[in-house]
């Protein structure tokens, strides 16, 4: 277990986003029991990340039961919890390309994977969803271990986007920090969600007009507003009000 | 004297373990009242298995309110108006059938039983689901009428699988313990629930590749256990936090 006193006062502040990121995810319903991981890069060192401890659903997740690993997943801080090293493969594919990026969330939400299964993809068909359009990458299904060669055709996928639906599997969202990343993992399994119950209606859709979404979809890509989010200070205080423990 | 008290220390951490499934099955809303059965075999006594008792909801199963009865249907501890003879049947047929199994869980959960009226049965198109690929066997209705008859087919059908789909009737999981049998439950009840969302919208489905369904085969298949004595720990704490009376 780190102790506040060990690490820089940046690494404590991601080490309680990253756990409050981990309690939010497990509130919103989006776990999938230990099955998925969320990674942020330590702040000013370029190979250095945290990972969750596997011992412990995500309820349970605190700033100092996290884990500081290298890319190849070695332990850096003497922590004797679980590193999930076959799960961490497509993180630390992600954290090696994308310098841009501190901050990788996946998920096997019902809602996202239901939505990786159809040829359709994620459609710009609300709103929330032109987070998403023109901007959200696809990956295919290649088994359950992730191999070497898969790492660079997931890197390729992805590009410069902060968003990759993996075919047959689940969501992934990236983020220049904590909050982005969540803020659009949530509004990207909620696109899903709302998609779904548009789609079971049977009933022909409404369709935005393509200019205009388009021209929506690029307004919000200039926006970056995800990283300075205004919803995550709202996110902590609800945290805080149902059980603060994760700042321990 | 208590229940405990009576019983071996083995039989008593069996009931402790049964009463937390029942509760889980509670808390992840995979019950239909009082009218499913999980059971498991007493450590060390082949032909005892002990049962949730009919008169209770699943929330209130306790390790004290088990039926402890014989493979011939025979009440050994608690009341004998507890037992419901198609549980008896069909438990206790599964078990004389199969020594390498120690516990089973059936269920109605709505997406199970939708999933259950699906001619396709559970499709391979997320990674969730090949978990059970090529894993999971299938039964015909044929009716409460014959519970007999009904179980030696059951047993026929499920031959050496841990899973299984009753057509138009529900699910159902075996295991060699308790947490394994929760946690297959657990997880097709999940893939059900996405298959349905994505089927429902009538779109064309992104399918996995012949070669990478039998690759993610030969990798679950070898990979033997199903993982479900990893997240058990975690459960017991999610159940402990949340009402550990299962304990009593």
């Amino acid at each position: 277990m780190a102790n506040r006193e060990q690490v820089s006062s940046e690494e404590w502040d991601a080490r309680v986003n990253l756990a409050a990121c981990y309690r939010l995810v497990d509130y919103y319903g989006m776990t999938d029991m230990t099955g998925t991981h969320i990674t942020v890069r330590v702040p000013g060192k370029d190979d250095q990340f945290l990972i969750n401890d596997s011992n412990l659903f995500f309820e349970e997740c605190t700033a100092s039961s996290l884990i500081k690993i290298d890319l190849e997943g070695k332990v850096l801080d003497g922590s004797n919890g679980l590193v999930n090293k076959a799960g961490y493969v497509i993180h630390s594919a992600i954290h090696a390309a994308r310098h841009d990026v501190d901050c990788v969330l996946h998920t096997h939400t019902v809602p996202g994977m239901a939505v990786s299964a159809l040829e359709c993809g994620l459609l710009p068909l609300f709103q929330t969803a032109f987070d998403f359009h023109l901007k959200t990458s696809f990956h295919e299904y290649e088994g359950v271990a992730v191999d070497e060669d898969e790492r660079e055709r997931l890197v390729e996928d992805l590009g410069e986007n902060m968003a990759l639906i993996l075919y047959n599997h689940g969501l992934l969202t990236c983020g220049r920090n904590v909050p982005e990343a969540f803020s659009l993992m949530f509004r990207m399994n909620k696109s899903c969600e709302a998609q779904l119950m548009a789609l079971s209606t049977g009933e022909k859709l409404h369709e935005v007009d393509p200019k205009v979404a388009y021209e929506t979809s690029m307004f919000m890509k200039g926006r970056k507003t995800f990283v300075h989010d205004r919803s995550w200070a709202g996110h902590l205080r609800r945290l805080d009000r149902i059980d603060p423990s994760y700042k321990n | 004297m208590s229940v405990q008290d009576q019983c071996s220390d083995a039989e008593w951490a069996a009931r402790v373990d049964l009463a937390a499934c029942g509760r889980l099955l509670d808390y992840y809303k995979l019950t239909e009242m009082t009218n499913n059965h999980i059971s498991t075999r007493v450590p060390g006594e082949k032909n005892h298995i002990l049962v949730n008792d009919y008169n209770y909801f699943f929330e209130e199963i306790s390790a004290s309110n088990l039926l402890k009865i014989d493979l011939d249907g025979n009440v050994v501890t608690g009341p004998k108006d507890g037992l419901s003879n198609a549980a008896y049947v069909l438990h206790s047929g599964l078990y004389k059938a199969r020594a390498d199994i120690n516990a089973v869980a059936h269920t109605h959960t709505n997406p199970g039983i939708a999933t259950s009226a699906n001619q396709c049965g559970l499709l391979p198109i997320f990674q969730n689901s090949f978990d059970f690929y090529q894993m999971i066997a299938y039964h015909d209705y044929v009716g409460s009428a014959s519970e007999f008859e009904d179980t030696k087919i059951v047993v026929e059908d499920l031959g050496a699988h841990k899973a299984m789909i009753m057509h138009n009737h529900g699910l159902l999981t075996v295991g060699g313990e308790v947490s394994e049998a929760f946690s297959l439950m657990y997880r097709l009840d999940k893939c059900c629930r996405a298959q349905n969302m994505a089927l429902a919208t009538g779109q064309k489905i992104h399918e996995v590749s012949p070669e990478i369904k039998s690759k993610t085969y030969n990798y679950k298949f070898n990979r033997g256990n199903f993982g479900g004595r990893r997240s058990w720990p975690g459960h017991i704490r999610r159940l402990d936090r949340h009402d550990p009376s299962y304990k009593h």
